[in-house]
């Protein structure tokens, strides 16, 4: 089984959800749609107070060469154009859209046998991101300028609790791979590869169920038809699902310090990206919805969930049963990167995998005590960065050293926190020296 | 509204804290700590209350060593309850330690000097937990070796080489008291098996199987060290517990075995008057058979699972690793040789001090990593590197 150096199987929890099917988010009626939901410029609103929108209408425009199309989850009236916290508690631009109850709903027109501009044309205009969590406009990762020869799609959902694209590919397989295919045909490579953990057993077993998918044994490989894509098993360890670690896992290739995947030839991309565009282009819905987990012991009813985006968390949560009071932590994403809430008046956003409310027994509330030079952060990180010292300057203040210990190379996958004896805040230490660096600049 | 907890990632963790290594590593030293005072005990009818010494001992050191923590940390003005919130075992495990590093005849005041001495200065004046240079218990050993000497027991021993039958009549050279005594087979328990070994001293009467050195039955030594078996015990519940990296005691301990090999190899050779190949595979022939009680007497096994593999002093690194403990098991081989005995600790002392040098030269390779190649650009333009540099930097941001 392929894997990469260093990470730690973190208990995965995904039990809580693993089995439960997609169900879909009941209309609400207040929604309040995001500018920034995306890395890159926010988007520029086309629809101003009191306008008329539908269901899939375009309502806020890519605003730069990184930024990204934003549709309506439904009909309804703009109300006005808010400010509101995203999960990362920083107040952004938010269009406010009460629902009307119609049923209208705008859709582009399917293309059927497309050519790869068209393909990016499309992505484009649905406002596809990367839905893994960072929520990089799509089309511009499909135009780089390196060459690249090789697709890999990222199935490993490492983080623990997640289960939305396991259920997804089990249940849309389908769906999922023609987004595949749609997206190597886009950036012109046969060479397609999708990574997927050890656990998903059941997804696992019905993707190598499917036409012209092959496992990446060497009889398999050795027959390979051009057109077949490669199931390739992974260890299932966190942080698998890293662009970096996927890449080494699937390929054997390293991506080197500061590059992206295309300096390596390869393209990454998430399960729900790929369903996201099999809908643009297929069907010709944009992205305005999207599957999420909400799960943890802290949620009465842990459910995976179609929502439109938008929703606030508050009736997302409502629909799960609403949370317990054992919790004690609220988080939006999965539990090894995704961001504290400070309360569920957040909405949802195409970047949401999951939210979870961890109760005192999940979530780590012990403080930290001196390091003990352990070198646990070294070994597991995937990095092969000594966390201990970034966190020991970050600590003292010395930002130069921090760097110099390759503070900046993180991707902040917290592996090095999670197995930390001493419960050193390593990935806080981490974002602090890049926060220093950045101003000295 | 409900406040909830609010964090930087991740917001798991695991289970595994500080406390609960040290209370592991507590665990792993019992059957050493029982091994010690049951075989003091029973195994020497002539002196049964060695039993209760050691026992003695290991209480004292523990308790002085958690009362010297607490004490200074009150002298810090830190209040009692955040006192007892901190207190993560470690001085309990440098207790304990302390405790197996005496003899059972020591002196009952050296256990509380060498305690005070390896918490308040070489633990808590360098800062506490995890910022100590040294390991507290081996600067305790080693402080109590140097300090007390005879009191301290064992390792001052002399021979009279004129008078060559080891009787009871070994006596400290500075108190004068007996510090040997004849164990259950009626041999001398003075000289530990290491020193007649390697100090090239013959004792007649030295009885000793590899098999009593494994179990620790009949041979003299401190509390500890004797019972290699209880040792090994723990060391394997520290490797099943996940707190042990079962390599580098293996590193230390077989680096030690062949170093010894061949300084007694060489030792035989010269020996010969005619040195031919013959002669000198008779020389390791014989020489082999020091492999075994060299890994199994002294302290070296003691020392190799739980002292050498202290988190706090050995370095960060994989290569650093493997680079200290073949360091750590040749000076301890070349110091037996040298000054028959206390080598262990010394070694270990040594090797604690380098550990910052090896930290700073050996880095690992991140991912990734790319060498950095040299410019053409800026070699012309020496004079002036700063100004190259940013251009270069303007060029690749382009």
């Amino acid at each position: 089984m392929k894997t990469f150096r260093g990470g730690f199987h973190v208990p995965d929890n995904k039990a809580l959800t693993a089995a439960s099917a997609i169900e879909q988010m009941p209309a609400v009626t207040d929604y309040y749609v995001s500018l920034s939901q995306h890395i890159g410029k926010p988007a520029q609103p086309v629809v101003k107070a009191g306008d008329e929108v539908v269901e899939g209408q375009l309502i806020a425009q890519a605003s730069a060469f990184v930024s990204a199309n934003i549709h309506s989850p439904v009909c309804g009236e703009v109300v006005d154009i808010v400010k509101r916290k995203n999960a990362q508690g920083a107040l952004v631009d938010a269009i406010h859209i009460k629902a009307n109850g119609k049923q209208d709903k705008f859709a582009y027109p399917p293309l059927t046998d497309p050519t790869p501009a068209q393909i990016i044309q499309r992505i484009a205009d649905a406002g596809i991101v990367g839905m893994g969590g960072a929520g990089f406009p799509t089309a511009v990762k499909l135009q780089p300028k390196d060459p690249v020869d090789v697709l890999i799609i990222n199935a490993a959902e490492c983080e623990p609790y997640l289960n939305c694209d396991n259920r997804l590919m089990i249940e849309r397989t389908e769906q999922f791979l023609q987004g595949v295919r749609l997206i190597a045909k886009a950036i012109g490579v046969t060479n397609v590869y999708i990574g997927i953990e050890a656990n998903k057993t059941e997804a696992y077993d019905k993707l190598l169920a499917q036409e012209g998918v092959i496992s990446d044994s060497k009889e398999a490989l050795a027959n390979r038809k051009e057109s077949d894509v490669v199931l390739v098993q992974l260890k299932a360890k966190y942080p698998q699902g890293a662009e970096k670690t996927i890449i080494k896992a699937c390929v054997n290739r390293e991506v080197p310090v500061g590059g992206l995947p295309a300096a390596v030839g390869c393209i990454v991309d998430n399960v729900g990206t790929a369903y996201a565009v099999y809908d643009a282009v297929v069907n010709g819905v944009p992205l305005y919805r999207r599957l999420m987990t909400v799960s943890g012991r802290g949620v009465n009813a842990p459910k995976n969930i179609e929502v439109a985006i938008g929703t606030p968390l508050s009736s997302v949560v409502e629909l799960c049963g609403g949370l317990n009071d054992r919790t004690i932590k609220l988080v939006s994403g999965g539990p090894m990167m995704g961001f504290c809430l400070a309360d569920l008046e957040v909405a949802t956003t195409k970047t949401d995998s999951g939210f979870l409310a961890l109760t005192d027994k999940e979530a780590s509330s012990v403080l930290p005590t001196p390091c003990i030079n352990c070198g646990r952060c070294a070994s597991v990180c995937p990095m092969r960065l000594m966390p201990m010292y970034i966190d020991f300057y970050a600590t003292v203040g010395d930002t130069d050293n921090a760097v110099k210990y390759g503070a900046l190379n993180c991707f902040e996958c917290g592996t090095c926190a999670y197995v930390c004896p001493a419960k050193r805040p390593i990935v806080q230490s981490v974002r602090l020296t890049k926060m220093k660096a950045k101003e000295k600049k | 509204m409900v406040n909830y907890l609010y964090s930087s990632s991740p917001h798991v963790k695991s289970p595994r804290t500080t406390r609960r290594i040290m209370i592991d590593v507590c665990i792993a030293l019992l059957p050493a700590c029982i091994a010690g005072c049951v075989l003091n005990g029973i195994a020497s009818p002539l002196y049964p209350e060695w039993g209760w010494l050691s026992f003695m001992h290991l209480a004292i050191c523990c308790v002085t060593c958690v009362a010297a923590e607490w004490i200074y940390s009150l002298c810090c003005r830190k209040n009692f309850q955040q006192i007892l919130h901190e207190f993560d075992f470690t001085s309990l495990v440098t207790g304990l330690l302390i405790g197996m590093n005496l003899y059972p005849t020591s002196k009952w005041y050296v256990g509380i000097f060498a305690s005070i001495f390896a918490i308040v200065i070489v633990k808590m004046l360098f800062g506490g937990t995890g910022k100590n240079i040294v390991n507290p218990a081996i600067a305790g050993r080693i402080f109590a070796f140097i300090a007390f000497g005879a009191a301290f027991g064992g390792a001052m021993f002399y021979a009279n080489p004129s008078d060559n039958s080891f009787v009871n009549h070994i006596t400290s050279p500075i108190s004068d008291g007996i510090v040997s005594g004849l164990d259950a087979k009626g041999n001398v328990t003075g000289a530990t098996p290491l020193q007649v070994l390697m100090g090239g001293v013959q004792n007649p009467t030295n009885t000793l199987t590899n098999l009593d050195l494994f179990l620790g039955t009949g041979v003299a030594g401190c509390i500890g060290e004797t019972c290699k078996l209880a040792l090994i015990v723990g060391g394997i519940y520290l490797v099943v517990r996940g707190v042990l990296n079962f390599r580098w005691p293996l590193v230390y301990i077989a680096t030690t075995g062949v170093v010894s090999v061949i300084i007694a190899w060489i030792d035989n050779v010269n020996g010969y008057a005619d040195v031919n190949p013959v002669t000198i595979g008779m020389a390791f022939d014989d020489a082999i058979g020091v492999f075994l009680p060299s890994i199994l007497s002294g302290g070296l096994i003691l020392g190799a699972i739980f002292m050498a593999t202290d988190y706090v002093t050995t370095p960060n690194t994989k290569l650093g690793n493997y680079i200290y403990f073949l360091l750590l098991g040749i000076i301890t081989a070349v110091l037996r040789k040298a000054i028959h005995g206390e080598a262990v600790s010394f070694a270990i002392l040594i090797m604690n001090l380098l550990v910052p040098l090896f930290d700073a030269v050996i880095r690992r390779r991140p991912f990734g990593y790319v060498k950095p190649q040299r410019k053409p650009r800026a070699k012309k333009v020496k004079a002036d590197e700063a100004v190259s540099d940013e251009k270069v930097i303007a060029k690749e941001g382009e």
